[in-house]
């Protein structure tokens, strides 16, 4: 076993009274897919921004994210490195619309060419046959040229994946990466993504909003509650009980958006029960 | 039922009230000094100046008289003038003009678009300059903004001399402030996410510049760009008349000589330049969307 990629230790993030991470402590080990499930609020993707390094608030405990306290300053120079190795696939992260597809994948390659001639999209002949190989991987190699604001949303999500894929990174944040798709996309999407980590072997963090797909993305299921882990098992270990603790007094203020139907649970009586719970 | 106005409501009246008696006191105003007056004969006038309109002069340059001859009141010939050779001058020298207001709005447009450029990356707000910078380009702009062109031609003849250079300075002066604003407008309005992204790969800031910034502001920069160079073609034709270059010298030649053909042949080429400039840049326009 090596060092541990992401290890914290009972880490809290605070911004003024509102606790959005409490005491968490996490290890995760080179090769690991993790998914990481919970109710809005419950501090998923402060848990993502924080390991990404794009938290604000006030941090206690020891984290320590790709052999990088982050809990120090980094430099400019750094922090910039530190980002270049961690890949992230967020809603808000979006593609560069009068761009090329092309285009939009070598800015994942921005990191290893900083020379000015990057400044003009010149980059070395090498480098865009890798990108025309994972445009073909992700089934766009016909829409190198084309700009990505006359893109379809699932292809755009692709051309996201694709500059992931070009920059490398060594772990991989993703938010909810397929919340824009339809239920067909999203499953290609999330096995894509998982095939790309599980290929070149890297830690990924998946925030997950749609049960069915947690087979597909991650090995092992966090779930998160209050900003609390509220377990950390095996995905097949994942039960009703597991969920129903998770949102059991939260669907009674929203529509339950989490279909219960996930394929290796069954949940039927047990969410009839959650409901219960609630009347 | 009893019904209660909106404060707010309340507010917008008031305001249109307020409106409403400033337009009443400027009217009043003008009327109580007896400024408010269309002259002694302005049907006359209107006839002289349309009839004078209705036939532009450069139609003369084919169809005019070969001889015509200038006679004082006992009838002794003054001069002949070939009214043929004298419009095709006229017409060579409109075009001269035409070409240097044409000059001096291109030069002057370009370098006021490239000098606003820093200007603007500093007044932005989402960008973030530090404050004194901030007021110091946000103060520098609304000021060249406040002048108008003509002052500035008329401050910078008497430093540089009569001529296009002083011109297009002016030119220059002027549009610099309506440059930054709407280049600092259109990166206020940008979509930050994109550059979040670009940031997120561990770009470097010049990288992200290049690759985010600059492809989503440039349509609204060659926008800004075009329709200011076209304010500016319009706004070049007066400068000569302060000794700036260009059409103004002939427009104010004709006016004050009450040649009001050729006044309508000056006017028609510019129409004519305003149109076509603009045609042309709409293509332009829709080619970077």
């Amino acid at each position: 076993m090596t060092a541990p990629v992401i290890m914290l230790r009972n880490l809290s993030l605070q911004i003024g009274d509102t606790v959005l991470l409490d005491s968490v402590d996490l290890n995760v080990t080179a090769g690991e897919r993790i998914g990481i499930i919970g109710p809005n609020g419950a501090g998923k993707s402060s848990l993502l921004r924080l390991l990404g390094g794009t938290a604000t608030g006030r941090v206690t405990g020891d984290i320590s994210v790709l052999d990088r306290d982050l809990r120090q300053r980094l430099s400019r120079r750094e922090q910039r490195t530190f980002h270049s190795e961690v890949g992230k696939v967020f809603q808000s992260l979006q593609l560069v619309p009068r761009l090329s597809t092309l285009d939009n994948v070598m800015i994942g390659a921005l990191a290893r060419h900083r020379s000015p001639l990057s400044w003009a999209r010149l980059f070395p002949v090498a480098e865009l046959d890798v990108a025309q190989q994972i445009l073909r991987k992700v089934g766009l190699e016909t829409f190198a040229t084309v700009r990505t604001d006359c893109l379809s949303g699932g292809q755009r999500q692709k051309v996201a994946l694709a500059r992931l894929l070009m920059q490398r990174p060594r772990l991989i944040l993703a938010d909810e990466p397929t919340a824009a798709l339809d239920p067909t996309a999203a499953a290609e999407m999330a096995a894509l993504l998982a095939s790309c980590a599980r290929d070149a072997g890297i830690v990924m963090l998946t925030v997950v909003h749609e049960p069915a797909l947690l087979p597909l993305l991650a090995e092992r299921v966090i779930g998160l509650r209050q900003g609390r882990i509220v377990f950390d098992v095996p995905t097949p270990a994942v039960t009703a009980p597991h969920l129903a603790a998770l949102y059991q007094g939260i669907l009674h203020r929203e529509t339950p958006r989490y279909a219960p139907p996930y394929p290796n649970l069954a949940l039927t009586s047990s969410s009839d029960a959650i409901l219960k719970v609630e009347s | 039922m009893r019904l209660k106005p909106h404060a707010s409501r309340l507010r917008l009246l008031a305001a249109v009230a307020a409106y409403a008696l400033l337009t009443l006191a400027c009217l009043w105003s003008l009327h109580a000094t007896g400024d408010l007056s269309l002259g002694r004969q302005p049907w006359r006038n209107l006839q002289q100046t349309v009839a004078g309109f209705s036939h532009p002069s450069f139609l003369d340059a084919w169809r005019g008289e070969q001889r015509r001859e200038y006679r004082s009141d006992d009838g002794t010939l003054l001069r002949v003038e070939d009214r043929q050779k004298v419009e095709r001058q006229f017409l060579t020298s409109l075009a001269e003009a035409t070409w240097a207001t044409f000059r001096i709005a291109t030069l002057g447009s370009l370098l006021a678009a490239v000098a606003a450029l820093p200007l603007s990356l500093l007044a932005a707000r989402n960008l973030a300059a530090p404050w004194p910078l901030r007021w110091l380009a946000t103060g520098l702009l609304n000021a060249l903004r406040s002048v108008h062109t003509l002052v500035f031609g008329l401050v910078l003849v008497g430093i540089m001399g009569l001529g296009p250079t002083a011109g297009l300075f002016a030119i220059a002066a002027h549009s610099l402030g309506t440059y930054g604003k709407l280049y600092a407008e259109s990166i206020e309005t940008l979509d930050m996410f994109a550059i979040d992204a670009v940031r997120a790969v561990g770009a470097s800031p010049a990288q992200v510049f290049f690759l985010a910034v600059w492809p989503a502001v440039l349509p609204q920069i060659v926008s800004s760009h075009l329709y200011i160079w076209e304010y500016n073609i319009r706004d070049a034709t007066i400068l000569g008349m302060v000794g700036a270059g260009g059409l103004g010298l002939l427009i104010s030649e004709a006016v004050s000589l009450f040649q009001w053909d050729r006044l309508a042949t000056i006017l028609l080429v510019v129409v004519a330049l305003v149109a076509l400039f603009d045609s042309a840049s709409r293509r332009v326009r829709e080619a970077s969307a």
